[in-house]
């Protein structure tokens, strides 16, 4: 067990990526709307891109043809190179493919102590 | 074994043919020559001018008008369980007097009606509209939907219209309330991206490109969520290209699904649960071949068999349809996708009834 202090509280907000390290492997953390910090490992699993170019959104929802709302801002990661679409609620692709390899974000143990936002390995 | 050919295309002798079904002031345009039906914009470079050249009346003459000959050459020959009509003749393909397209579609139905589907009880038919007005093409529906043998709306490929686009729905929703399958075959006037090339050659390699971009407005505009109880057919198109469609909706619906948020399945998803190709024209492909594009479609439900006579790229089901598939493969593609798409529950005993 090791703990690493990558950033500052007051480094996260909602809707923003803010890029760390833990040793040389690269990480993003991001406020949810919740107030939770989720802390994520900084490579795409579909391929490899760099997710600190990526950026935090949300989703559209609708029963309607040209008809939709925007939701769930903040709790969406997209992938800087593809688009695609990762929750950071669950880790998991937006869009769900059975038929396909399993792709999930990792998610680190992540704290907050003193200001500092803790992560352990 | 049941047989079922999912494209066979019946026609007239002449557009007078047309002339009892029509009100005036159609009736006199046909009567007198005032519009001489559609013109192909290519010569067909094959022996019978497009047709099987053995497609031939006992005068000797071209024909693809004569029941009697069809029954000959592809009914009895085949010992089909049901054949499905798909026309020839698409109204759609007129690109002005909407009024008078819309009336030659009701025409050409109830011509059909009188001189196919009442002859033969083999026979299932596909309801003709003018799709470029789709508040009369959905009274059209629903007018011929009466008859017990439509089933299903044709919805011809020309070269101007990908048909999820929502001034469609009135059809959409008019085959659905209606219990109709919805059918999409190319005509004289489908083009690739641009246009039909320089040869007949390039143009017949294109069809399958002017039917993809139907399977994906239909998906990308909610067609499939919108009218959960339609299912759609690909005619005439093959089918080894349908792979890469879905793969490549599927893949673009990862990144672009904010867009599109009324998808609400995955598009591959879509397609085999309710989409269906007819196998012609096949390529000369292995058995091995084929149970690759199988496998890669994720299903074997969507296959179904059509020999599209009295074409000259005609598909012999004895012949296209390897008998080294496996048997189970085998008669879901001859005969049982068919069935189960256009609820036909008495295959098996039609066929054991003929076998007497």
């Amino acid at each position: 067990m090791a703990k690493h202090v990558v950033c500052k509280l007051e480094e996260l907000d909602v809707g923003k990526i803010t890029s760390a390290r833990i040793g040389r492997s690269p990480i993003i953390l991001s406020k949810l709307p919740s107030g939770e910090i989720r802390a994520v490992g900084g490579r795409c699993p579909h391929q490899g891109a760099d997710l600190s170019y990526g950026c935090i959104s949300g989703t559209t929802a609708s029963d309607r043809l040209n008809e939709m709302t925007f939701c769930n801002f903040g709790e969406t990661l997209r992938c800087p190179w593809h688009g695609f679409s990762f929750s950071l609620i669950d880790g998991l692709p937006v869009v769900k493919d059975a038929t396909q390899m399993p792709m999930k974000l990792r998610f680190y143990d992540v704290k907050v102590e003193g200001g500092d936002v803790v992560i352990t390995t | 074994m049941p047989l079922i050919d999912t494209d066979v295309h019946e026609s007239f002798s002449s557009l007078k043919d047309l002339v009892p079904y029509l009100q005036e002031p159609y009736r006199g345009w046909i009567a007198t020559g005032a519009w001489r039906g559609f013109s192909q914009p290519f010569a067909y470079t094959s022996p019978g001018l497009g047709n099987r050249a053995d497609v031939r009346s006992a005068d000797g003459s071209a024909s693809v008008s004569d029941y009697s000959l069809m029954r000959g050459q592809l009914i009895d020959e085949y010992d089909l369980t049901y054949a499905v009509l798909t026309g020839y003749f698409y109204p759609t393909g007129l690109k002005l007097q909407y009024g008078f397209a819309t009336a030659l579609a009701a025409a050409y139905n109830d011509y059909v009606a009188e001189h196919w589907l009442s002859k033969d009880d083999r026979f299932l038919g596909s309801i003709q509209i003018n799709a470029r007005d789709p508040e009369a093409a959905a009274r059209e529906i629903d007018r011929m939907a009466a008859h017990p043998k439509m089933r299903q709306v044709m919805l011809p490929v020309v070269d101007d219209i990908a048909y999820g686009h929502p001034m469609f729905k009135p059809i959409f929703a008019a085959a659905e309330r209606n219990r109709l399958n919805v059918a999409f075959h190319h005509t004289t006037f489908a083009q690739g991206p641009y246009g039909m090339g320089l040869h007949y050659m390039e143009r017949h390699c294109l069809i399958p490109i002017s039917l993809m971009p139907q399977i994906i407005s239909l998906v990308c505009n909610g067609v499939f969520d919108a009218y959960p109880n339609l299912r759609f057919m690909i005619l005439e198109g093959g089918f080894s290209w349908l792979p890469h469609v879905m793969w490549r909706m599927d893949r673009e619906y990862r990144q672009g699904r904010i867009e599109v948020p009324w998808l609400k399945k995955l598009p591959s998803q879509h397609c085999r649960e309710r989409l269906r190709l007819s196998t012609q024209p096949t390529e000369d492909i292995s058995t091995d071949e084929w149970m690759k594009l199988i496998d890669l479609m994720g299903t074997d439900d969507i296959l179904v068999f059509s020999t599209d006579y009295p074409h000259f790229d005609f598909d012999d089901p004895n012949a296209a349809i390897p008998k080294s598939l496996p048997s189970t493969t085998r008669e879901k593609i001859l005969w049982r996708n068919a069935a189960a798409f256009y609820e036909l529950s008495d295959c098996k005993t039609r066929a054991s009834e003929a076998a007497i």
